[in-house]
């Protein structure tokens, strides 16, 4: 059966493909699936793929196809695609130390008068899943994850600052991240990690794919201080 | 040893090419020349590929010299340019002589000029592009005083052949820039959510804020308004997005706009209204004009077209001189595959 899906126009040169089935997972294993196939059909035209959530967005040269072939195409890699396989065959776990509130998070006590819960049970809310990393976004590919369980979503901020230091741990709606370069932001910022998620030395410049899992855990500022600058690396062996 | 150029003005430049389109899947920006079509003619006619490194110069008078015979291309926002105080045109080959000095000066419609320079530049690349991310740290501007390493061995051509070269008739179409700038935008797959004030955007002029960069173009004027507000999941979005963002300015997101948001998208600039858009001044006011995507991608193929026609004649010309070799020219597709898209874990 063909999995659920809209598919979107969005411009000349893109198209849009949501997940509908209602199923998170699901939908987020389908849309990373359609990235794939699309990406390496290379006489297609498509320039990059987008896939974050619950949906795709796939760039294409607009003069060398057009959207009824990419179109056809696109819908037969949906046809194609297996929701219910693992999208990372082999993920591996980073496991992130990360100083809440004060300077740190100076959204902290914001969240938890927000969410209806005190700083401390907003922190072990947050260090308490298991992560899974969902996309790579903006700014300089942030590891995209689902947010904490809060009894309400945390808005995004009514104006976003300008300036957001790499490091911030963050939420906004349902969802959570780490900015791994500094850039404006809008997100509510709970805390930091004193590790560097951004190599540019590296290919790609973040250690993390999506598919891969990712946890929090609470340290002191002391050990920020100690920590600052080591870079943010796999755990050994599987979890 | 190969030549090189010594910036001696620097203004505000730097080295880009057509940008990082393995990019966005790994949450960057593609990024690259605000203005693709000036860019991809002035490699066209400096004999370059497509895609090589050139320089792009932001609104301020630019110079250089050369330690070895060059021939170079200049287009975009119209200057005046000199080679040892003599004039010399833009959108055509022209020949340098080792020691002379290049400048480039009085720019005052349009935002962006590109050099371009036969035998292109070495340049550090991040995924495959030498474009700048200011988000992510990579790419310095150029200063003066930096020094740009040829990648071409040899002096590129002998005079007689760039002076013959020179003299050809290229034909270059060559795009307006002006103040009645219009952006041809298509319909957004979010729309509907501005519930009938989208046509505001249709209406304008919209004054472009001095707040626009090449993340996006920012402009003031009777915003459409969302209707409808709930905290959507981070999606991917297009270059081109017009989205109106709180804080009392529309924006067209542009190349360096972050891959990912949450605002929703009321509609897209067309391919060739983006190059438009990569001109536009702080100031200045646009026009918003609503296009089919049958009209945005007819347009993209007229202007493919005449890059087209272009290189061919530039291949010709070269021929012409029995240099047929030393046209490097070639429409290099950019593509995210056959590579896979996340490579294995060491």
């Amino acid at each position: 059966m063909m999995p659920m899906t809209t598919v979107s126009r969005c411009g000349a040169s893109a198209v849009r493909v949501v997940g509908t089935s209602g199923d998170r997972e699901r939908d987020w294993k389908l849309v990373h699936q359609v990235a794939r196939r699309a990406s390496a059909a290379e006489s297609l035209g498509v320039l990059d793929c987008i896939p974050t959530y619950d949906s795709v967005l796939v760039e294409f040269d607009a003069t060398r196809t057009d959207l009824a072939t990419i179109t056809a195409a696109i819908e037969s890699f949906i046809a194609e695609a297996d929701p219910d396989s693992p999208l990372n065959e082999t993920p591996r776990h980073f496991d992130v130390p990360v100083v809440y509130g004060g300077e740190f998070g100076p959204d902290l006590e914001e969240v938890a008068r927000i969410v209806g819960l005190d700083a401390d049970e907003v922190i072990r809310r947050h260090t308490s899943p298991l992560y899974v990393i969902r996309c790579l976004g903006a700014p300089g590919g942030s590891p995209m994850l689902d947010g904490p369980d809060f009894p309400v979503a945390p808005p995004r901020l009514a104006s976003a600052r300008t300036h957001v230091p790499a490091g911030k741990v963050s939420v906004a709606g349902r969802q959570a991240t780490i900015t791994p370069a500094a850039g404006p932001g809008g997100w509510q910022l709970i805390g930091a990690t004193p590790l560097g998620l951004f190599d540019l030395r590296r290919e790609p410049p973040v250690p993390y794919r999506p598919g891969d899992t990712l946890s929090f855990h609470r340290i002191e500022a002391a050990e920020f201080a100690r920590l600052e600058g080591t870079a943010l690396t796999a755990e050994e062996g599987a979890r | 040893m190969n030549g090189s150029l010594t910036v001696r003005t620097a203004g505000r430049a730097v080295l880009t090419d057509l940008g990082r389109t393995r990019g966005p899947a790994l949450g960057l920006p593609v990024g690259g020349a605000m203005d693709q079509y000036s860019a991809r003619v002035a490699n066209t006619l400096a004999g370059c590929s497509e895609g090589a490194a050139l320089i792009e110069i932001t609104a301020f008078d630019f110079s250089f010299t050369t330690d070895c015979d060059v021939l170079i291309a200049v287009t975009g926002a119209r200057m005046d340019v000199y080679v040892d105080e003599v004039a010399q045109p833009m959108w055509s080959p022209v020949f340098v002589q080792a020691g002379q000095t290049v400048e480039l000066e009085n720019m005052v419609v349009g935002l962006h000029t590109y050099i371009a320079v036969h035998g292109s530049f070495e340049a550090p690349m991040l995924l495959g592009s030498c474009a700048p991310d200011t988000v992510a740290g990579f790419g310095e501007p150029l200063r003066t005083g930096s020094t740009l390493r040829l990648r071409l061995e040899a002096a590129p051509l002998p005079d007689i052949a760039a002076a013959a070269l020179e003299a050809v008739d290229l034909d270059v179409d060559v795009p307006a820039f002006g103040a009645n700038t219009i952006i041809d935008v298509a319909d957004g797959p979010d729309i509907d959510e501005f519930a009938g004030t989208e046509q505001r955007l249709f209406h304008g002029p919209f004054r472009v804020s001095d707040r626009s960069n090449h993340i996006g173009v920012r402009m003031t004027g009777r915003l459409p308004v969302r209707k409808f507000s709930h905290e959507v999941l981070s999606r991917g979005v297009p270059v081109g997005a017009v989205e109106v963002p709180p804080g009392g300015e529309l924006v067209v997101l542009h190349r360096g706009r972050g891959v990912t948001a949450g605002y929703p998208v009321l509609g897209v600039a067309t391919p060739v209204a983006l190059d438009a858009l990569g001109q536009v001044r702080p100031g200045q006011d646009v026009r918003f004009r609503r296009c089919t995507l049958e009209k945005a991608a007819a347009d993209a193929r007229y202007w493919e077209e005449r890059l087209t026609q272009l290189r061919l004649r530039v291949a010709e010309a070269y021929a012409q001189i029995g240099r047929p070799e030393l046209n490097v020219g070639e429409h290099t597709p950019v593509s995210a595959g056959p590579t896979e898209l996340w490579p294995p874990h060491e």
